[in-house]
């Protein structure tokens, strides 16, 4: 709700242009600079209308992963109840035979500022859900499994996935990340989402997984793969940098 | 059936037919190991041929547990089949492998595979889904690739026009999308020439080592299995699982931020880092390059290595070992990699090595010896040696290509080798020496059978180097101790009280742990190996808890250092099957498979008459170091068990003790109707009576 109140004192009515944040901020300073001081606009593209930002993001650390795939587990356990790493949220992509570390990669929802799966939706049944800090969310329910979501993201693998969906008769539904706001099997009792606790983060045994409000940079990688090596990860024979 | 996909696949490959087994039918039987065993008695009618007949059967297994977020309890594979590596008699034997083989299989809808015939050229499987075809190697080239070409070459296959990273929609029935590769497993030029050390291959270094399966496949044409899918795995509580995950790693894990005890590699609570042997003796070296853990799935600490160079990635443990004298850091982890990609068993390869080097140091073999060995010797420590010498063993000859009879010997293993070369025979014979370091059924020497009791009397008992270090982390954490500094985990006093109060139903007998000559052929120890058989062969080998990580005795982050074990195995399987599983059930479980194993031995030709260690562990002295528990003027301590052999005659007591304890009949060790009808094992009494081999009482 807090998005919608901030949005009419400052006039824009959710609605700023990309052109005239970017004027406002700089565009080397996107992530940083909207994390601190405009947690709740977004910038969008000329006429679209605001989509308030996200409360919460992952960031994965891919030169520490040690591709066990608990988080991929622990996100169709907590959404499903079953597991199976084809219907996780968080893909961790492996080739043994590579060199470190473009032996792995690990590809989580970046709860886009500038969400085009929302924006592809034709029936609204991707949207910010203000009732869970805007994480950006399916509906079910709505949902008719078209593929638009998929279809328009525009990261590799797309982050979200259209599968058959046994809570809906098998029928075709979209999923994506919703920080496991609503994760039917949630262990928790203050259940997850922006607020509460997310299944990948808890479960990595490297703490390669972790949470910030902070909007990351929106550019390239940089923002969303981060360095979370510390001294105590090096203490076992691994590098910092 | 929670934690079950419902079917196991079964491929005849002499006719090229694809059938089903409903796992409902081996349930009771839980998964891996005993799922396998049961499945072998039933399809092998003749249970003396040979591990190269094609009517052998080769079973791939998963666990309920497999797939799902269990600590160390998801990611492994169990095989097993008649083994072509034991001597003189080819065991019914196992080996099990890590990575996400298993987890890919219930994805694609199979609890396991099981194996059977002969193909009459060269095929692999390829699994996706529910779809199962036998396909002609020919296409794609792959007999002659090594493991790592051949399954890189299966998964652009696989994947077709389909970019690394992406989705990849399966054509197989089922349908459903994937950004994974194939699981594949697969055998080197070893398996493909029948040596009988060769190994199967998963991703870069996963391997099931021993028994030669790598042969066994060799001989059945097979080349590769590769599998694919994306269906769930249905789990009975969804969130008490989550809760026990999270409970057990925030117990009993490691915490970088609370770091305490010695971090062990094959304890519960061991950091995330390969264990690497490369840069011993002078004391192991990690590469000093970018790098990160490997785990397989679902483990809370991962034992292998992915690094800058590529080289040694995934490499782990004996496979690390083998030639850890050479020149360079980087040659050992090139040694590495050529046992992966050739698909050659490391332990065997090690020892092997180990004695080619005494013969030829006494002069008898190398080029132009009377053992006329192509390998020059001075350039022992090079790359170029030891390429020559895995090519030596993979492809049976002089490891450049030509014609090798010595070569083609190393392919049948270094005890028959040995015999061969005329090695075994005298009083002086190299297994009366102890220079061919092999103990039990003609295979390498692990840890210690004059020292380390439960290990070296669980692998004369069995079919294989028993490779479970469940006690064995005392002999690592005394001798690090002793050697290095710093405290044991636990007092010697404190280790015997928490392992002996967990093994139920034996629990609380302390002399079970006293290691001490005057206790070494008692009931008591006969009691530690009967308890040891059957936790490993239900809880590690049918419901695949990992071997490195369980199980969790002494813990030092538990509350007065009690580990887990016994308290935790039972809550992960009840978890995911939703059956009302105690931990004793699990160890009776294990005994019942034991004895199904026992009985498969007995059809075999097993008889107590050969249940003995090779010559030299009765004659020559255990000259290294080995602390174990044992006690002094009735107090308990760490006590080097050193400068001992096993007594022939005491030990012919142990096996009284041992057979009385299990059931089976002391003049032969068969396995009895009483026993096996306790059991629920009529059948295989039936059976064992057929052939002459029931055992009285
Ligand atoms: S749980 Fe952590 S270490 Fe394991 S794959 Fe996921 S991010 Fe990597």
């Amino acid at each position: 709700m807090g998005n919608k109140k901030q949005a009419k004192q400052d006039g824009t009515n959710g609605k700023i242009t990309r052109r005239s944040f970017l004027k406002l901020s700089g565009a080397a300073a996107v992530g940083m600079w909207v994390g601190n001081a405009l947690p709740d606009v977004i910038w969008i593209d000329e006429v679209i209308a605001a989509i308030p930002a996200s409360e919460g993001y992952l960031l994965v650390d891919t030169k520490k992963c040690q591709g066990c795939m608990s988080c991929m587990l622990a996100c169709s356990l907590v959404h499903e109840g079953v597991e199976n790493l084809s219907l996780a949220r968080i893909q961790v992509i492996q080739n043994p035979f590579q060199k470190w570390p473009h032996d792995l990669t690990i590809e989580q929802c970046r709860q886009c500022v500038d969400p085009a799966c929302v924006a592809a939706c034709p029936v609204h049944a991707l949207e910010a859900n203000p009732n869970y800090g805007n994480v950006r969310m399916v509906y079910g329910e709505r949902c008719t499994g078209c593929g638009e979501c998929a279809a328009a993201c525009p990261y590799t693998p797309s982050r979200s996935l259209v599968a058959a969906d046994e809570r809906y008769q098998n029928k075709e539904k979209a999923g994506k990340c919703d920080l496991c706001a609503k994760a039917p099997y949630h262990w928790y009792k203050k259940g997850g989402g922006p607020h509460g606790k997310q299944a990948c983060i808890e479960v990595c045994p490297v703490k390669a997984i972790k949470f910030t409000k902070e909007i990351p940079l929106q550019e390239g990688e940089a923002g969303y793969k981060v360095n979370l090596r510390d001294e105590k990860w090096a203490s076992l024979g691994y590098p910092m940098d | 059936m929670n934690g079950y996909m419902g079917e196991i696949l079964r491929v005849d490959l002499t006719h090229g037919k694809i059938m089903t087994i409903p796992t409902r039918a081996y349930e009771p039987w839980v998964g891996g190991h005993g799922m396998g065993s049961a499945i072998f008695f039933d399809l092998v009618k003749d249970k003396t041929i040979d591990g190269f007949d094609p009517a052998n059967v080769v079973t791939i297994m998963t666990s309920p547990l497999c797939g799902t977020l269990v600590p160390a309890g998801s990611g492994r594979t169990e095989v097993q089949g008649i083994g072509v590596q034991s001597y003189p008699i080819g065991w019914f034997t196992r080996s099990n492998f890590g990575g996400r083989f298993s987890t890919m299989l219930k994805h694609a809808g199979w609890d396991g595979i099981v194996i059977e015939g002969r193909a009459e050229g060269p095929v692999w499987i390829d699994i996706r889904n529910r779809t199962v075809q036998i396909r002609n190697c020919r296409p794609l080239s792959l007999w002659g690739t090594d493991t790592w070409a051949c399954q890189e070459r299966i998964w652009n296959y696989v994947a077709g026009k389909g970019a690394f990273g992406d989705w990849l929609t399966l054509d197989g029935g089922g349908g459903g999308k994937t950004t994974q590769r194939p699981a594949v497993v697969a055998i080197g030029p070893a398996g493909e020439n029948l040596s009988r050390m060769a190994c199967l291959i998963h991703d870069a270094a996963n391997s099931s080592g021993q028994g030669g399966f790598g042969a066994v496949w060799g001989s059945k044409n097979l080349k590769a299995i590769s599998v694919i899918g994306t269906g769930s795995i249905n789990v009975h509580a969804p969130k008490a699982l989550m809760e026990a995950r999270l409970r057990q790693t925030n117990t009993y894990a490691f915490d970088l931020d609370n770091r305490k005890g010695r971090p062990l590699s094959t304890v519960f609570d061991a950091p995330p880092r390969p264990v690497t042997l490369w840069g011993t003796p002078r004391g192991s070296k990690r590469p000093s390059e970018g790098q990160r853990p490997v785990a397989c799935v679902g483990c809370h600490a991962g034992c292998r290595g992915r690094y800058e160079s590529g080289l040694g990635n995934e490499a782990h443990c004996a496979g690390t070992a083998f030639y850890s004298e050479a020149s360079s850091l980087d040659i050992q982890r090139r040694s590495s990699d050529l046992l992966n990609r050739y698909g050659v068993n490391a332990f065997e390869a090690w020892r092997g090595l180990e004695y080619l080097r005494v013969l030829n140091k006494e002069g008898v073999l190398g080029p132009g010896k009377k053992i006329d060995f192509p390998l020059t010797f001075k350039n022992f420590g090079s790359y170029e040696f030891v390429e020559q010498f895995v090519k030596m063993i993979a492809f049976r000859n002089d490891g450049h290509g030509h014609k090798s009879q010595t070569g083609a010997d190393l392919g049948e293993g270094f005890v028959r080798a040995a015999e061969k070369w005329g090695r075994l025979e005298g009083e002086e014979g190299d297994l009366k020496t102890g220079w061919l370091n092999f103990p039990y059924w003609g295979l390498p020497n692990h840890y210690e059978p004059r020292a380390e009791l439960e290990w070296g009397y669980g692998t004369i008992l069995g079919d294989r180097d028993i490779n479970e270090h469940c006690f064995n982390t005392i002999f690592w954490d005394v001798l690090i101790s002793r050697f290095i500094g710093g405290k044991p985990r636990a007092t010697a006093e404190e280790t015997v009280k928490i392992c002996t109060e967990k093994m139920i139903p034996f629990q609380g007998d302390h002399l079970m742990m006293d290691y001490g000559t005057e206790n070494m052929y008692s009931e008591h120890m006969a009691k530690l190996v009967a308890w040891h058989r059957h936790y490993t062969r239900f809880w590690k080998q049918s419901a695949l808890l990992c071997d490195f990580r369980w199980p969790d005795f002494i813990n030092p982050y538990a509350l007065d250092k009690v580990g887990s074990t016994g308290e935790s195995e039972q809550k992960f399987f009840n978890a995911v099957t939703g059956k009302h599983f105690s931990f004793l059930d699990g160890i009776e479980l294990g005994r019942r498979i034991w004895n199904l194993d026992q009985a498969i031995w007995t059809l075999q030709g097993r008889h107590r008459d050969m249940v003995h260690f090779a010559d030299y562990i009765y004659q020559v002295p255990y000259g290294g170091p080995c602390f174990m528990t044992s006690r002094v003027n009735g107090a308990w301590e760490y006590v080097n068990i050193s400068g001992r052999c096993i007594d022939k005659e005491k030990f012919e007591e142990f096996k009284t003790h041992f057979y009385h304890l299990e059931g089976w009949d002391p003049k032969t060790g068969y396995p009895s109707r009483s026993t096996l009808r306790s059991l629920n094992l009529g059948t295989v009494a039936d059976e064992l009576e057929k052939n002459g081999k029931l055992g009285k009482g």
